[in-house]
């Protein structure tokens, strides 16, 4: 197996831009090919990752469509899907292709356009990843997912609505210094357990937006990468797995399993633990999200989440760092954009020019979860210096 | 069967394997038989974990606020099923509700 590395990285800003998806996946993808010094003829192939274009804007055969309309001609160019992780799986599937030694260099994109779309339209076109056949029919939404795993969670565990609060209260707080996020402005606990309810007991500020967005990368075989560009980042571990598919299916509702499998796979190609991370982006759809996260990752014993939270432990500042871009809470989540997004932030880290830099950040991690739990990919970066 | 005047939830089993399933399936998940036959079992169920959809997706728009429940169903074999709670009780983890109905594909249960 080669190893492999991010030599280009590009992205759009996160939030309401009244644009398609084939002007997201063009501009993330031109601007991570300007990012290095990559000719249009060295790459191999595109991977892209998207979700709800076919349902919200009538638009299919997107990856051959961004591909031709950056010049990428002649190559393969493939959509992955896998709901809210659908970009995890492209740079997964871009990886993969490199590590085998089947292409040299490979773009791999995600892209999502879902403002343009009213809350009912995009409700239902998210619930599609749901089990149309069981789950769906009840009319459970993804909000309803987390309000029943946060409900089982608080139970357990004795987690306060306020602790979980905590969780937006700092991931806006982060958003406000990110001019990628959809949210630059901060909330208070107050605010969160006054807003509106949702999905019981979650409320709208426990909830990620919907935002337009592309981000892409440039990945190259180590070696070929080092060519490119003066600042490499390593890919040290990549996990994709496939978790449960409905709420019912779970044993254990508080632990989506998709995570702990990808975590374990990551970490053991990567050779390192939990406790040698620096710096994470972590599926935050939901405030309940992350503190669950957190745990399945194994970055905090189980019940424990809430109350590092709550504490500041994974503040900026903090002895790990939880989305410090804002994570989907403040940056916006377009769906299929977002696993890359997270990618692109911890690469910005990484290289140590991120707006909310954790300082000596060495090895980060980004975690993007689909479905119910029903896939998860987990990706582990090294910095430059590592080489 | 018990002797309360509830339903008997429309479990199914496999013939093969004699899994048991809530939600129907089309082969087993256990031992890929297709061969799956109806198994009625005592329809007192457990709330494992519940909501409130408030902001529903078009097509439940107007039947908001409503409950989703995960409820364990059953007495000696039971299931994990998602369901809907008529309604609107103040339920949590742990109390007992029983099988209504399936309609539409939906399961009913109510708080007892």
């Amino acid at each position: 197996m080669r190893s492999v590395s991010i030599a280009g990285t590009g992205t759009t800003a996160f939030g309401e831009l009244d644009a398609g998806v084939k002007e997201l996946g063009i501009k993330a993808v031109s601007r991570a090919l300007r990012s290095c010094d990559v000719r249009r003829d060295d790459v191999d192939a595109l991977y892209l990752g998207n979700f709800v274009a076919g349902a919200l804007e009538g638009q299919e055969a997107i990856a051959p469509l961004v591909a031709d309309s950056v010049g990428l001609t002649g190559i393969p160019a493939t959509k992955t899907e896998g709901a809210c992780a659908s970009s995890g799986i492209a740079f997964r599937e871009a990886y993969q292709s490199i590590r085998t030694g089947v292409h040299d260099v490979v773009v791999a994109t995600g892209v999502e356009s879902m403002t343009n779309a009213g809350t009912a339209e995009f409700t239902r076109a998210l619930g599609s990843a749901a089990d149309q056949g069981t789950e769906g029919e009840t009319g459970l939404t993804f909000p309803g997912f987390y309000g029943l795993l946060l409900d089982r969670y608080m139970h357990e565990y004795g987690a306060t609505r306020e602790q979980v609060a905590a969780v937006s209260v700092k991931n806006r707080r982060n958003g406000v210094s990110n001019p990628r996020a959809r949210f630059r402005s901060e909330v208070t606990v107050e605010d969160v357990v006054e807003s509106r309810r949702v999905a019981d007991p979650l409320r709208l500020y426990d909830c990620c937006p919907a935002a337009d967005g592309g981000a892409a990368v440039v990945l190259a075989a180590s070696g070929i990468a080092e060519e490119l560009t003066d600042a490499p980042i390593q890919v040290l571990g990549s996990g994709h797995t496939t978790g449960r598919s409905a709420a019912y299916r779970y044993d254990d509702l508080t632990t989506l399993e998709a995570t702990t499998t990808a975590a374990e796979s990551a970490y053991s190609q990567a050779g390192i633990g939990p406790e040698d991370v620096d710096v994470v982006e972590l599926h935050d759809c939901f405030s309940a999200a992350e503190i669950g996260d957190s745990e399945d990752l194994g970055f905090f014993e189980k019940g424990e989440g809430a109350k590092a939270v709550a504490e500041g432990r994974t503040a900026v500042d903090g002895e790990l760092p939880i989305n410090p871009s804002g994570g989907l809470l403040a940056k916006g989540h377009p769906v299929g954009a977002t696993g890359i997004g997270q990618i692109y932030e911890i690469c910005k880290q990484l290289r140590g020019d991120h707006e909310n830099q954790v300082e000596g950040a060495e090895i980060g991690l980004a975690h993007n979860l689909g479905g119910s739990g029903a896939v998860s990919t987990v990706t582990v970066l090294g910095g430059p210096s590592d080489v | 069967m018990s002797e309360t005047d509830e339903a008997a939830f429309p479990a199914s089993r496999c013939v093969e394997c004699s899994a048991l399933y809530g939600h129907s399936v089309y082969a087993c998940r256990e031992c890929s038989s297709e061969s799956i036959e109806p198994s009625p079992i005592d329809g007192v169920g457990t709330v494992y974990a519940r909501t409130t959809v408030r902001v529903p997706g078009a097509d439940h728009q107007g039947a908001e606020p409503f409950e989703v429940a995960v409820v364990d169903v059953g007495d000696e074999e039971t299931v994990r099923v998602t369901a809907r709670i008529t309604g609107n009780p103040k339920l949590e983890p742990g109390d007992p509700v029983v099988f209504l109905e399936r309609r539409e594909g939906t399961f009913y249960f109510e708080a007892v």
